[in-house]
């Protein structure tokens, strides 16, 4: 619904500038190409939701690309030349995001990094593609962003297939004999959930029903009453924090006492406030590891707090990742080509990421994913289970 | 059953509430007023700093702090929502009607977007929850806040039906539902009563979001753009206009989406409900009040 709702919107929006853009074009066409000369910054271009229902996210991912490239600028920049980031709004909406791509095209970004959700960053790879700008995806991790097979494409954070497998592991851990899942209906919750049915299926795990919320929407007692009604003792919720949170809740409620999981778009500090400090017993999720999770991070952590006197969040540590993994490739490459770049960064071995070290498929995902189970504890996710056994 | 009854009747309790508003502007000065939705969430951030000072002030038992917010948020959202009324609507009042929907489309943005800019993007946490646990009735879990939900909206209801019956004020906004202009000669303050309208509509909203508030425990800057589309529909479904068709339209859209969700699964719960109202307005175009009952309001 909240793509309808921007949707509507944006229809009664577009009659109006229509008018004026007709008479602006005039001006517009065959005007100003922004310059392609060799001694200016390299500028990053960024998408990334700073309005609409997932705007608290657009935040983090922005304050990380910043702290990579104040990083980078720190250090002399990248082949001698300053590093500048430049951020559109996508609203995670698809209208939106093609728009905010072009918008950069045209404010001559050499590089992409970015994208929050798949269904709104799926229509930007191509325009990227076409314009000759490789393309780092930050946290947008659908299934679909990889099958238009383009080769300057890279996602930094894993595959929802391989988070369906940490899933799917987790949940034979628990000895799980009815599983229901739940996700909003978008692109990447659903290609979880899908994914989730069928590994469970393969390995023979129950699953007892699949059901479908609306993220705007904050009551959800009808799902709570079939969660409980059908008996389920694990429930597995793709969609974002506050959906999820309040569909815990009310479950809970209702008399669900069983294992609660969330995907990574739910990972977040607030779900323990939104869920209420009644119900954060058994609530576990998938995640790529976080800055606090990890060691040494200490100073990286202090630098950003400081920077932008705020904590940071989910995919605060993938932007930052995905800035440094483009400007590696530009190093190497030693210029911003589209295609010498992405041969570059194919040919990373193992360059070290916040999850690890990195070295990209040949589709350009992550070849070892570290999806790991985080369990609530104390009003925040901590480590649980690396899976590694 | 009697579960998905009482699911249907907790959520239609809160389209019924946010309806009313809707249907008294429509009936009063045929304004489908857009931003209706976001006075519901204006209600619940008002009520969320208003809890926010209370509790700082004063240590009340948590019932009687949450009537108190209550009357209090009702109080300033219907103040906001007339506040509106004079600066965006009043001035446009006679321009074509378009104009008028326009308006309330900006507005709408407008108070998303500054309470965003205010609150932030991130859902906030509501300080006080009515988590009182459950009671077990036929086989069915029903939890004291659903039950909270539906007393308060009823009680409201029939508060504002009374009023509206039996007042001078009620009468006067009859009368210019009927029709403005011979209300005027008549000697009755038409802007003062439009105003009226507007600070029961916004007031009754502000009390459903304080309500959703307190109920789900999470309130957010686009929580009332749902909610409007729904009251909308449901407004539709009673009878545009109509206040007893409001309530209704909003119970019976509460229990559709209920049973929708019962007898086909969650996916298809709008797609259910919104074919229901599709169905309704192909066979009964009035909705269910709107063509028996002459008067509007």
């Amino acid at each position: 619904m909240t793509n309808n709702y921007l949707t509507h919107r944006l229809v009664l929006i577009a009659v109006g500038l229509s008018t004026l853009a007709l008479t602006a074009c005039s001006g517009g066409v065959g005007g100003d190409q922004p310059d392609a000369v060799d001694d200016g910054p390299i500028r990053i271009g960024m998408l990334a939701p700073l309005t609409g229902s997932e705007s608290v996210y657009g935040a983090y991912l922005r304050n990380g690309a910043q702290m990579a490239v104040d990083e980078i600028n720190q250090q002399g920049g990248l082949l001698g030349r300053t590093v500048e980031l430049v951020v559109e709004d996508d609203g995670c909406d698809a209208q939106m995001a093609t728009a905010g791509a072009t918008k950069l095209v045209s404010a001559g970004v050499q590089l992409a990094v970015g994208g929050y959700c798949s269904g709104s960053t799926l229509p930007t790879e191509q325009i990227f593609y076409d314009n000759g700008i490789p393309q780092v995806i930050t946290a947008a991790n659908g299934s679909q962003l990889i099958e238009a097979g383009l080769d300057s494409v890279f996602l930094v954070n894993g595959l929802a297939t391989q988070q369906a497998q940490s899933a799917v592991k987790f949940a034979q851990k628990q000895a799980a004999q009815a599983i229901f899942t739940v996700d909003d209906g978008d692109a990447y919750p659903k290609g979880l959930t899908d994914a989730f049915a069928e590994y469970a299926t393969g390995v023979g795990l129950n699953i007892v029903a699949h059901e479908q919320i609306n993220k705007a929407e904050k009551d959800f007692g009808a799902v709570a009453t079939d969660i409980v009604g059908r008996g389920a003792d694990l429930v597995f919720c793709t969609a974002y924090v506050q959906p999820c949170a309040l569909l815990n809740q009310q479950a809970r409620q209702y008399g669900f006492a069983g294992d609660f999981l969330i995907g990574d778009g739910a990972v977040d500090a607030q779900f323990a406030d939104l869920t209420g400090a009644a119900y954060v017993d058994r609530v576990y999720g998938t995640f790529t590891q976080t800055p606090d999770m990890l060691v040494g991070a200490d100073s990286w952590l202090a630098e950003y707090q400081a920077k932008f006197k705020a904590e940071p969040g989910p995919y605060t540590t993938q932007a930052y990742d995905g800035v440094r993994v483009m400007a590696e490739g530009v190093r190497l490459a030693g210029s911003t080509d589209r295609a010498a770049v992405a041969q570059a960064i194919h040919g990373l071995n193992g360059f070290e990421l916040f999850s690890g070290p990195a070295t990209f498929t040949d589709q350009g995902v992550l070849a070892d994913s570290s999806f790991v189970i985080v369990v609530l504890k104390e009003g925040k996710f901590v480590l649980y289970d690396d899976l590694k056994s | 059953m009697i579960q998905v009854i009482v699911n249907g009747l907790s959520v239609g309790a809160f389209y019924a509430l946010v309806a009313l508003g809707y249907s008294m502007v429509y009936g009063i000065i045929k304004l489908l007023n857009f931003a209706h939705g976001d006075i519901y969430m204006l209600g619940a951030y008002v009520g969320f700093v208003v809890l926010g000072a209370l509790t700082s002030w004063l240590s009340l038992p948590t019932a009687l702090g949450l009537v108190l917010v209550t009357l209090v948020t009702m109080a300033l959202t219907g103040g906001a929502g007339v506040l509106l009324e004079r600066v965006a609507y009043r001035p446009i009042r006679h321009a074509p009607r378009l104009s008028l929907l326009i308006t309330a489309v900006g507005l709408s943005f407008a108070l998303e977007y500054g309470v965003r800019q205010i609150f932030g993007p991130q859902p906030s946490h509501f300080p006080v929850q009515i988590d009182a646990g459950s009671v077990h009735l036929f086989g069915a879990t029903i939890t004291i806040a659903r039950i909270v939900v539906i007393l308060v909206a009823a009680g409201l209801m029939v508060v504002l039906a009374l009023f509206v019956a039996k007042t001078r004020q009620g009468r006067a906004m009859r009368a210019i539902a009927l029709d403005a202009k011979a209300a005027r000669l008549m000697g009755i303050d038409v802007d003062r009563t439009i105003s009226l309208v507007f600070f029961i509509g916004s007031a009754l909203a502000g009390a459903a979001g304080v309500l959703a508030g307190a109920v789900y425990g999470t309130i957010d800057f686009l929580m009332g753009f749902i909610i409007g589309i729904k009251a909308f529909t449901a407004a539709v479904i009673g009878g545009i206009g109509n206040l007893y068709g409001a309530m209704l339209g909003g119970v019976a859209l509460g229990l559709l989406e209920s049973f929708g969700v019962a007898w086909l699964g969650g996916q298809w719960r709008d797609v259910f409900s919104f074919l229901c109202l599709i169905l309704f307005l192909t066979f009964r175009p009035t909705g269910i009040l709107g063509g028996r009952v002459q008067e509007r309001m």
